[in-house]
């Protein structure tokens, strides 16, 4: 078997997704409850469909210092500033590269058999040995009856009853949506004495300062991902932050900060004012 | 009972939208941290979220010794807890007012020690900022508190729909926090009990004192917000790092004024779900 270029599917998705468009059984992550849900919505499962990649991740990025500002005020710098000093925008683009290639294999498959959208997907991950680091993605293809063919594959992380309520409520998910800033910070005067065991109540600015700015940035990603996808706003599923240290030279530690948020962005498609559906209050006997 | 989503245009709506759909287009997008069924219902309610709002402090936690066999309250950490919480939350509150929020729905607070520094805790207070479609509340109000800011409620969108429908408007999140040191027995008293099933009174004293402390400064906010009342309040002890004899009893709930005069709701239907959850 000729090996793989690393263009459209792998040789064995490939085939599979060929098979699936041939007809016949198709299969699905959802559950009971969810396929009903999914009918009540007006959509039919296709197949379950899913996107993977291996990419080796080094840290090669790295420049040691956290940095200065202008005048030797400390800053924090995040990946997405683009100058000489943040050196995590190699690694963030790896992990946008990672997740964008998953989704995109899924959506490949997704489209090969005739699919408008794909429900409940699970974006996942894994390190391996060495640096690699598995990223995949995994979901339920799923096909509207209707006459309509949109012309591009919504994807959500949400599960098929909370696209189903949301349909119902006039609100269709478009696209998963995600921000992933990491920044660094370099441990100035004021940080270590703000920080130290005899300093008593006291905020320690600099490092709020790190966070702030690292979920700021995340969040800022997110929006810009969303106004790109032509949607009119994202329910967030996930968002994280760490921080951990690093200690680059002699006497000389940085934190580094990585946060991340993943959503579903969602396009409004009733006119009034009203839902077109409305809640009914009900008391579950169980 | 269910219709045909095809009578209702659902499948094609739907899809007619995402093959119109243009990059850029729209002008004001909202983020929001809510589930599904928490937007959909805080939109029935009638409102419309703004945007996900955050506030968040890192915080050196300072230091303070309980004297051995004394119960007491340790206010340098009281003070602490306090004061970083009012800063996640005023930063939280800051951006909600700079979206033109009439209120955060769906807050959570949370502390994390962190493994980085010693005595180094994250405070931070997450949050929907919402904006209601009517200007006013049905009694002619704005949704603002009395200090004209935005309302907040660590309330579930489901809770906060049927506040509203029930005739309530929530004005604020309040809490209270006593960190408490409780006293070690002394040597012949804890050889007075082994093996024996007593109350050990001092502990159940201090217990009381703690929560006590904790609860009234709760009910002393919601007096100062002139609340009718709080709901949804939880009474919580968090060991955090002090080790077994030091604890922060923590009450917080949303302090609520009434809408109207009479709080009665539709009588709900009964179901039987069909779900085995």
């Amino acid at each position: 078997m000729a090996e793989w270029d690393g263009q459209g599917l792998p040789p064995v998705a490939a085939e599979r997704v060929r098979r699936a468009a041939a007809g016949g059984a198709w299969t699905s992550l959802l559950t009971a409850p969810a396929a009903a849900a999914l009918e009540v919505a007006g959509f039919d499962p296709v197949g379950e469909v899913m996107g993977s990649m291996v990419q080796r991740m080094g840290w090669q990025g790295y420049r040691g210092c956290g940095g200065y500002g202008w005048g030797g005020v400390p800053t924090t710098i995040t990946s997405s500033d683009g100058n000489r000093f943040s050196g995590f925008a190699p690694y963030v683009q790896a992990l946008y590269t990672g997740h964008g290639t998953a989704i995109g294999r899924l959506v490949a498959e997704a489209a090969a058999i005739g699919a408008d959208g794909v429900v409940g997907v699970r974006l996942a991950q894994e390190p391996m040995f060495g640096n690699a680091h598995e990223f995949t993605a995994i979901g339920t293809a799923v096909r509207a009856r209707s006459r309509t063919r949109p012309g591009r594959i919504f994807t959500t992380v949400l599960p098929a009853p909370d696209v189903t309520a949301l349909l119902q409520a006039g609100w269709v998910p478009v696209q998963i949506v995600y921000g992933i800033s990491v920044a660094l910070r370099h441990d100035d005067w004021a940080t270590r004495s703000q920080a130290s065991w005899g300093a008593g109540n006291v905020e320690v600015s600099g490092y709020t300062d790190l966070i702030g700015t690292t979920r700021a940035d995340a969040r800022r990603l997110l929006r810009d991902a969303v106004r790109r996808t032509g949607a009119d706003g994202a329910v967030l599923d996930d968002m994280t932050l760490s921080v951990w240290s690093v200690e680059p030279a002699e006497n000389h530690r940085d934190h580094v900060a990585e946060a991340t948020v993943f959503g579903t962005a969602l396009g409004r498609f009733h006119a009034g004012a009203a839902a077109p559906t409305r809640t009914l209050t009900y008391l579950p006997l169980r | 009972m269910t219709a045909d989503p095809t009578e209702l245009g659902i499948p094609e709506d739907a899809m007619r939208r995402l093959a119109e759909m243009r990059p850029g287009q729209a002008t004001s997008l909202f983020t929001s941290d809510l589930s599904v069924n928490e937007f959909l219902l805080v939109r029935e309610a009638g409102f419309r979220p703004l945007g996900l709002v955050l506030g968040s402090s890192i915080y050196h936690v300072g230091f303070q010794m309980g004297r051995w066999n004394r119960n007491q309250e340790l206010t340098v950490l009281s003070q602490a807890m306090y004061h970083a919480r009012e800063l996640a939350m005023t930063r939280m509150e800051a951006e909600a007012d700079q979206l033109g929020a009439d209120g955060i729905v769906g807050v959570r607070l949370d502390i994390e020690f962190k493994e980085f520094g010693s005595d180094l805790a994250e405070f931070i207070a997450v949050g929907t900022a919402v904006k209601a479609d009517a200007p006013t509340t049905p009694d002619g109000y704005g949704w603002r508190n009395n200090r004209n800011q935005p309302f907040t409620s660590d309330l579930s969108g489901q809770d906060f729909w049927t506040l509203v429908q029930a005739g309530y408007a929530p004005l604020g999140m309040v809490m209270g926090s006593c960190v408490y040191h409780v006293a070690h027995q002394r040597f012949w008293q804890a050889m007075g009990n082994i093996g024996q099933n007593v109350e050990l009174p001092q502990f159940t004293e201090a217990l009381y004192d703690a929560r006590e402390l904790a609860m009234s400064r709760m009910q002393a906010e919601a007096e100062q917000l002139h609340a009718e009342g709080i709901v949804g309040v939880q009474l919580r002890s968090h060991g955090h790092r002090w080790g077994g004899h030091t604890t922060e009893f923590f009450a917080i709930g949303t302090a609520v004024r009434p809408l109207r005069a009479d709080h009665t709701i539709a009588t709900p239907q009964l179901v039987l779900p069909l779900t085995d959850r």
